[in-house]
């Protein structure tokens, strides 16, 4: 079937279920990108779903993190012990497929018409590099955003939850008087933007939090975003896409790792190209 | 009836100044700042001990975190300055320039009568993996890093947004970089002391594209000392004091994505203007500027954010070789700024402040001595431009 794409990754919306793929080949099978996982797909499936209907409440597997996924999406994860049943179950494949259904629906996984070949060396050091970055042991030198200061700070990062101050919005949020969230309230951007500037960083010159993929992937690429509702914002390329930058070119966020640290990924916004 | 009291103001000279070499250092933070001090201490051509010293503030990030806590009593005491109040000042790269005011503040108060200002950073013996992670710790960490930013990062977003703003190509970055190569291959004191050429500097390996290697300052060690002075007890120190005409001091948003504009430095703009204000000085009057140069591209803004260019004309400033010793209208970084005499971080501001010392007195090397010079001006950034301390020095006091 012709795919849609959607941030990134292939979509196929049925009544009673969402399937999403990435669109990455190795051999026969689905696989992820350089900064995709489950947990990515998830946030994909989800927000998708919301432009159609509401989700009230989603079942949410090992392997995929429950908290990124809620705070991305703004939905409630079902609680086991509740009494209630879930609305929509994510399931997950051996493959990097996911699908988000009602409890009980009959899923068709079709076979989508785009796939793209990954370099099998290049898709195994990168897969290398994330199971290292990933270890408890592993504590790079990266100037220190503890898990406490990622979590707090997780709702503007993964879903661009910012304040509406009196002269616009405001993002990332601030503790000042005149722009306190009690006062204004909480206030979701638009995630999209256009390019003011951009640069890549070569591996040597990359935060040495990314000193295991940066190499792997030629560098980070980061673009300064004027996002559509106002304020200003610096944000990762995605990995897995080398979108020709110029400036006010026009980017959309999506969720994606930014790094991991002490066994813990943290995700966050990045841009792409917001296809023509 | 409250009593008259008489209310004078106190003016402060730099009576002493002196630097270690920067570079690739064997001794650690102990010895290049006693090595720094006795140089500074050595300079004071009149009636001098350490002991006469009141108050000491030494600038430092603490890069590496060898002595993270309680650095100016630790370095003090190697400097014949022990049971003095002495602390550690930081504000990044602009730790010691905030050293520098604070020291001129605590005379300017009547609190103390000589003070020493410093700075000083290890940086070159960590592993490249620790030094990458000392090297971004003083942007917005929690934004600006998680989005892969560190400094030539940041520096490479105003570069290019220059360029789409303004007349300006990548080759007036080379201009900036090949002048600061020529006049630090005068200086004996700098980490890098030899020209490189145009076409050289134009290719060179990209680090944050447009930003190549020879647009970026080398990681550099180093420590720089200056004693203060009030003028009632400069005068039996030195004949020949530089005196403090001027002092601004200003912050702003630490993150780049915060500030309406990021092809200029607010932080700078503020603080000079309150510098030349104090010294009743225009930028017209201004012989020789160390500038913060950190990349070249900082040195294009900062030539227009201290007045020497107009707004978006900092790339022909470059391009004519306006900055040139004793060729251009002021001469920039006559050192060879942090592009080629290096950037000890926390060193840097009072070593600048030891080059105008210096270039005031007549006492530099005769082919980078600046002819005539009567005033001069330091310009030390933290950061991206989140703080900023600007100064302004005289021959003469008023």
């Amino acid at each position: 079937m012709t795919a849609e794409v959607w941030m990134g990754y292939l979509v196929d919306h049925c009544p009673d279920f969402t399937v999403v793929q990435s669109p990455f080949v190795l051999g026969d099978e689905r696989v992820f990108g350089a900064d995709s996982d489950a947990t990515t797909l998830s946030i994909a499936a989800v927000l998708h779903r919301l432009q159609h209907e509401n989700v009230a409440s989603v079942a949410v597997p090992e392997g995929i993190d429950a908290d990124a996924l809620s705070t991305a999406c703004n939905i409630q994860v079902w609680d086991k012990e509740s009494e209630s049943e879930p609305d929509w179950d994510l399931l997950l494949s051996e493959e990097a497929i996911l699908v988000l259904a009602r409890p009980g629906a009959e899923v068709e996984i079709s076979v989508m018409d785009v796939a793209v070949e990954v370099d099998q060396a290049f898709h195994e050091a990168i897969v290398a590099a994330w199971e290292m970055e990933l270890n408890v042991l592993h504590v790079s030198q990266g100037a220190y955003v503890s898990q406490a200061q990622y979590v707090e700070a997780a709702s503007p990062r993964l879903s661009l939850s910012g304040q509406m101050g009196r002269n616009g919005a405001v993002w990332p949020p601030r503790y000042s008087a005149n722009t306190s969230q009690k006062e204004n309230g909480v206030h979701r951007l638009t995630p999209s933007g256009r390019v003011l500037s951009w640069t890549t960083l070569s591996a040597a010159g990359a935060p040495s939090e990314f000193s295991l993929r940066a190499p792997l992937l030629g560098g980070v690429s980061t673009v300064l975003l004027e996002l559509v509702d106002g304020p200003n914002g610096v944000f990762l390329v995605v990995d897995d896409e080398e979108p020709e930058l110029s400036m006010d070119a026009p980017m959309e966020l999506v969720v994606r790792r930014i790094y991991a640290q002490e066994g813990f990924i943290r995700y966050g916004l990045k841009a792409r190209a917001i296809p023509a | 009836m409250l009593p008259m009291v008489a209310l004078v103001m106190v003016d402060v000279a730099v009576v002493g100044a002196g630097q270690t070499r920067y570079g690739n250092h064997d001794l650690g933070l102990k010895g290049m700042w006693a090595e720094a001090a006795r140089s500074a201490f050595a300079s004071v051509d009149g009636d001098f001990d350490a002991k006469m010293v009141d108050e000491a503030y030494i600038g430092s990030l603490a890069f590496g975190g060898a002595q993270l806590g309680n650095t100016a009593a630790l370095l003090t005491e190697h400097s014949d300055m022990e049971g003095l109040p002495v602390r550690r000042v930081e504000n990044a790269c602009a730790s010691s320039g905030f050293a520098f005011r604070d020291a001129w503040m605590a005379i300017k108060s009547g609190q103390a009568d000589v003070v020493v200002a410093g700075g000083i950073e290890k940086m070159n013996d960590l592993t490249p993996e620790r030094r990458r992670y000392w090297l971004g710790v003083s942007g917005d960490t929690e934004w600006e890093r998680l989005a892969g930013l560190t400094f030539p990062g940041t520096y490479a977003l105003m570069a290019r947004r220059y360029f789409h703003e303004f007349d300006a190509t990548h080759d007036d970055l080379v201009h900036v970089s090949v002048k600061n190569h020529l006049h630090g291959s005068l200086n004996p004191l700098a980490h890098i002391q030899k020209e490189v050429a145009f076409e050289k500097a134009a290719s060179g390996f990209m680090v944050a594209d447009p930003l190549t290697l020879y647009d970026c300052c080398p990681t550099s060690d180093g420590a720089s000392c200056v004693v203060l002075a009030a003028d009632h007890v400069a005068k039996r120190m030195t004949d020949t004091p530089v005196w403090v005409r001027g002092s601004g001091a200003a912050s702003d948003h630490l993150a780049l994505h915060d500030r309406p504009s990021i092809t200029q430095l607010k932080a700078t703009q503020t603080a000079g203007r309150k510098a030349y204000e104090m010294a009743n000085l225009t930028p017209r009057d201004i012989d020789l500027a160390e500038v913060h140069d950190c990349f070249t591209i900082a040195e294009v803004l900062a030539t227009e954010d201290l007045g020497f260019a107009q707004r978006g004309e900092g790339g022909r400033f470059a391009r004519e070789g306006q900055g040139i010793i004793n060729q251009g209208s002021v001469a920039v970084n006559a050192s060879g700024g942090l592009k080629s005499k290096g950037h000890p971080l926390g060193a840097t501001g009072t070593g600048q402040v030891v080059e105008v010392f210096k270039q005031l007195r007549g006492q530099v090397e005769s082919q980078r001595q600046v002819k005539g010079a009567e005033v001069g001006l330091t310009h030390n950034v933290g950061g991206s431009g989140a703080t900023c301390a600007v100064h302004v020095f005289g021959r003469d006091r008023t």
